[in-house]
């Protein structure tokens, strides 16, 4: 019996590995005539993003529409993965994040979209990032970056001046101290600094900032003055800890919208969100503006220099298993999304569209976004670094940073500590295994 | 019938012990216990309801606010009209009943045949069943749904019910309790004359009511919460389940906190009226349907 | 058996029976469960990468796994929190079915709440607790420090309290899906027996021992498999809780598979994870079948 059992086990085995295997090339993405491009996105009910490209080509190309396909925001990944493996995945698809560009492109499931690149002239932010050897398999359309937020009238109830993009980092944790010092006098609760949760609001900046810092040496000492610096913010009070952050589930939004910090760092994505939660009545309605990052010198500070700061651009590709019919009309919708007619559709939803400079008036132009000079400045001028630089030791050596981070800022290990053991990982798990 | 009568008849409960002066003083011990645990395990729920009552910014505050500043009645109104509630729990109850009334059926029928009938292989095979279970699902999970895209089952309910309703553990929970059914009562049947399938019917359903019942909620509880398989095989959002519903609704309007946790409270509230109207099964299964028929 | 004839045409006949007993499952279970899984052990030795570049490369994966601290890590955190999961919950579980299978007042009552945290989302059990844990804000700490600990635990932010605070919520959750099990199998404890060791002048605690325990024997082994099995796999609690944090502190396997195929898709690599973490599981399972099988004899 046992036999018999591993037969059909065999059996059973051999046709899901024919099942599996042998019929991948027959299924065709999307499906939809030739003149219908179906495209992912996500939250298509809040993210109108999607809509606003699809109508924005469909009016300039009469012939063509694009429909859109729903995934989940925060597992758009795993379900984009899935559906890829599976021949299922629609013509043209976002990437998301930098960080998963590689695992895409590295396992051929974009096609070479070099000859659109070439078209775009130098107008689009980001595009280098999504050069592989030479070709190019994503087109961004949103480039955000990160600035500093800040609310007028705590800065003014603290009697604490506006940044005015003079700011290193030690002027950014020296005003935070400030501020919570004047707050507390004035009677407010409220703290002077809010940083969020995430890994990046500190190894961001220090890889963007730090001269020579390279995520994949496996060199991590550039971190150090960051966190430091962060942890000293935290023991004085100056800021929420991570700890009571992530246990008390804090939101960036409720923190800066409900006026329970007067500054934050955030990327320019959330002017729209405080626009439209003031609106709606979920955030405080209070004067608020941006300002450039805090620098790590003195030498990209001041209204003349160009700050440097980091994001990662969002772009869209091409599924290789698209019908070979459609290829040119997928091309043409990506020079599209890039062109600056969609900059300025985007503009308008307010998101920061690749070709920013196309789009600044039109920012600027919609009612409660801060005019005054150091804002405007903020919003078109910067060098943005990716977060995420793009290469096949990036997402396991961030996993190992995400360690690092909530190690040291809930106090588990000094920061010395920590990056000794992070880049002891970094050697043995992924650089030279 | 008459041989069903041999097995001890079984109650459910030893008779109440006789009155002694310590046990009131543990009775009220036993009591005062029960409120406390009763206090830790429904603090959660206390939470999620008055949770759903407050504005957005308030849910997550420091320090925790155990109370609504003015209770938001409306977003029990409103959770109606923002999102597609009505579909969501339609999808989940369908998937619910199919999925507890297939995994009972056929587990039940299996654990039969791998606890009462004596074949050549048969722990081998029963030990690969346990075996699967110490694998965990998210690792299989994509040559899973790759082979049902290939049967164009995905973007179905057919994937979940498929996924969800032939799993081991209920399997292996009916094996159990049916080996604490004695085997001299279904060799007695067999020597009155009655078949297999007879028995099965006839004597170890009516036994295992309590077995029956426990194993319906649990698969109930796990097809209703289940996120993970949902999330991969429904995109069209006409088939979404509450879970995945209420996800998508709350990365949507990402800072609907209260909202999210109305929700919450809605979609648990059917469980809990169920496990309410189980409970008899649950406790006196043996009691009521009885051996002496 | 009393049935006359040879025995190899009973054995075929039974073999015949048990199978279409088994067949509704098995088909369902054999195409949808055990393929994927044999699958899963051929990728295993492969450089798997999701999208059907799978080489083969023998024992690569494991090689790898030897030199690296993190899987590691991620061994020992399973481990400590099955060896105080599993006799925790037994214990409470146990406990509350045979407390709860009485006629007291309030009784009915309390059996529906104790299964409350079983059925509710994660994510608000999850949160509740945190708010419950934080080391400022929280009422946990507000009571220890009220009780004079001057240095209360950090729990989910500290890194030597963080798996305590998982196990302790891992148990209060479980354990109502337990009681319920247990409350199952406590029907089947015949009341003759206890009536008879009554009359043989036993008391409460004897009786528990020398009736309830034995004649559920074959429930709490059940319970006790199952046990292990979602300890090891444990995985939902922990994204939720910790996500793993302050630095490795909660880092469990299952997480591992997670974090290596989904994230950085080294999905032969995972393979190879997730099959050690099966061999450990079921090392241990096998183990308690044999436990259980030689006390049935």
């Amino acid at each position: 019996m046992k036999r018999s059992i591993a037969a059909v086990l065999g059996a059973v085995t051999a046709l899901s590995l024919t099942l599996t295997g042998c019929g991948s090339g027959d299924d065709d993405a999307g499906g939809a005539g030739d003149k219908t491009l179906t495209l992912a996105g996500w939250s298509l009910a809040t993210t109108p993003e999607f809509k606003v490209l699809a109508d924005g080509f469909h009016a300039a190309n009469p012939d063509y529409t694009v429909e859109l396909k729903e995934y989940d925001p925060k597992n758009y990944d795993t379900q984009m993965i899935a559906d890829l493996a599976a021949g299922k995945a629609p013509d043209i698809y976002v990437q998301k994040t930098l960080k998963n560009f590689y695992t895409y492109q590295n396992g051929k499931q974009l096609l070479d979209v070099s000859d659109v690149a070439t078209g775009l002239g130098s107008g689009a932010n980001g595009l280098p990032f999504y050069q592989v050897e030479g070709k190019t398999f994503a087109i961004p359309y949103r480039q955000d970056s990160w600035v500093v937020y800040y609310n007028k009238a705590l800065f003014d109830q603290a009697k604490v001046k506006y940044p005015d993009g003079s700011w290193t980092w030690d002027d950014y944790a020296a005003a935070g101290k400030q501020l919570t010092a004047g707050l507390k006098t004035a009677g407010s609760k409220a703290l002077g600094i809010y940083q969020h949760v995430w890994q990046s609001t500190l190894q961001g900046f220090a890889l963007a900032q730090t001269p020579g810092a390279d995520l994949s040496s496996g060199n991590f000492g550039y971190l150090k003055p960051y966190y430091t610096r962060a942890v000293d913010l935290q023991k004085a009070g100056a800021q929420v800890g991570l700890g009571d952050a992530t246990t008390n589930n804090l939101t960036y939004q409720a923190q800066f919208g409900k006026q329970q910090a007067a500054m934050m760092t955030m990327g320019t994505w959330y002017i729209a969100t405080l626009l439209s939660q003031q609106k709606s009545g979920d955030a405080d309605k209070f004067e608020w503006g941006i300002a450039p990052a805090p620098q790590l010198d003195k030498s990209t500070t001041g209204l003349s220099a160009t700050p440097v700061t980091f994001a990662d651009p969002t772009g869209m590709g091409i599924n290789p298993k698209i019908n070979k019919n459609k290829i040119e009309t997928a091309k043409k919708f990506l020079s599209y999304v890039a062109s600056p007619e969609a900059a300025k559709a985007l503009a308008g939803i307010g998101i920061t569209p690749a070709n920013t400079d196309a789009a600044a008036d039109t920012i600027f132009a919609i009612p409660g976004v801060p005019t005054d000079a150091v804002s405007k400045f903020a919003f078109t001028k910067h060098d943005t670094k990716p977060e995420n630089p793009v290469g096949k030791y990036t997402a396991p050596l961030q996993n190992i940073l995400n360690d690092l981070h909530t190690s040291v800022l809930s106090g588990t290990t000094d920061i010395d500590a920590a990056i000794t053991q992070a880049q002891d990982k970094a050697k043995n798990e992924v650089l030279n295994k | 019938m008459t041989t069903l009568v041999t097995p001890a008849p079984v109650r459910t409960q030893p008779p109440p012990a006789r009155r002694r002066t310590g046990s009131r003083i543990g009775r009220i011990l036993g009591y005062l216990a029960m409120a406390v645990a009763s206090v830790a395990v429904l603090l959660p729920f206390y939470w999620m309801l008055v949770s759903s009552l407050k504005t957005n910014n308030e849910v997550f505050t420091i320090p925790v606010t155990w109370l609504p500043s003015k209770p938001q009645w409306d977003h029990y109104i409103d959770i109606w009209t923002r999102s597609d509630m009505t579909t969501w729990l339609g999808n989940t109850v369908l998937l619910s009943v199919v999925v507890t009334f297939l995994q009972v059926l056929t587990g039940s029928f299996a654990a039969y045949g791998f606890s009462k009938i004596r074949f050549p292989g048969r722990d081998a095979l029963f030990l690969m069943y346990v075996a699967t279970l110490a694998v965990p699902w998210q690792s299989y999970m994509i040559p899973q749904f790759v082979l049902l895209s290939k049967l164009h089952l995905s973007d179905t309910l057919w994937a979940i019910i498929a996924i969800q309703a032939f799993g081991a553990l209920g399997v292996f929970l009916m094996k159990q309790f049916y080996e604490s059914i004695p085997d001299e009562l279904v060799d007695a049947a067999r020597i009155d004359g009655m078949n297999e399938y007879g028995i099965y019917r006839r004597i170890m359903l009516p036994l295992s009511t309590p077995a029956l019942a426990s194993l319906a909620l649990l698969t109930l509880v796990n097809t209703w919460n289940d996120f993970l398989g949902p999330l991969l095989y429904l995109r069209s959002s006409n088939l979404w389940t509450i879970q995945l519903g209420l996800r998508t609704f709350i990365s949507q309007y990402s800072a609907e906190y209260a909202l999210i946790m109305t929700g919450s409270v809605l979609s648990v509230l059917p469980i809990v009226v169920i496990f309410l109207l189980g409970q008899r099964y649950f406790v006196e299964g043996v009691a009521t349907t009885g051996l002496k028929g | 058996m009393s049935r006359v004839g040879p025995a190899s045409v009973i054995r075929g006949r039974n073999t015949l029976l048990g199978w279409s007993f088994l067949l509704p499952n098995f088909v369902g279970f054999a195409l949808l469960t055990m393929v994927p899984v044999v699958l899963l052990f051929y990728y295993a030795f492969t450089t798997w990468d999701i999208f059907g570049g799978a080489e083969w490369s023998g024992l690569d994966n494991a090689r790898q796994m030897l030199h690296d601290a993190s899987f590691w890590t991620a061994v020992q955190n399973t481990v400590y929190y099955t060896v105080f999961h599993i006799p925790l919950t037994l214990v409470a579980s146990l406990g509350l079915a045979v407390l709860l299978n009485k006629r007291l007042r309030a009784v009915a009552f309390f059996r529906t709440v104790a299964f409350f945290p079983y059925i509710a989302s994660i994510v608000a059990v999850a949160q509740v607790w945190n708010m419950l844990f934080s080391p400022g804000y929280g009422p946990i700490n507000a009571v220890l420090r009220a009780v004079g600990v001057d240095n209360p635990p950090g729990w989910t932010t500290s890194a030597d309290w963080s798996m305590p605070a998982v196990i302790v919520v891992g148990t209060w959750r479980e354990m109502g899906y337990f009681m319920l099990i247990f409350l199952a199998g406590l029907q089947t404890v015949p009341g003759e027996l206890y009536e008879a060791a009554r009359v043989d002048g036993a008391n409460a605690w004897q009786r528990l021992w020398a009736v309830t325990l034995p004649c559920l024997r074959p429930t709490t082994f059940f319970v006790v498999v199952l046990l292990t099995i979602n300890s090891f796999k444990v995985l939902d609690l922990i994204l939720v809780m910790t996500n793993g944090g302050p630095g490795q502190s909660t880092l469990v396997l299952a997480q591992y598979v997670y974090r290596k195929g989904f994230e950085e898709n080294q999905f032969g690599y995972a393979s190879a994870v997730s099959v050690v973490l099966f061999l450990l599981c079921f090392l241990i399972t096998l183990v308690q079948f044999v436990v259980n099988r030689r006390r049935e004899a």
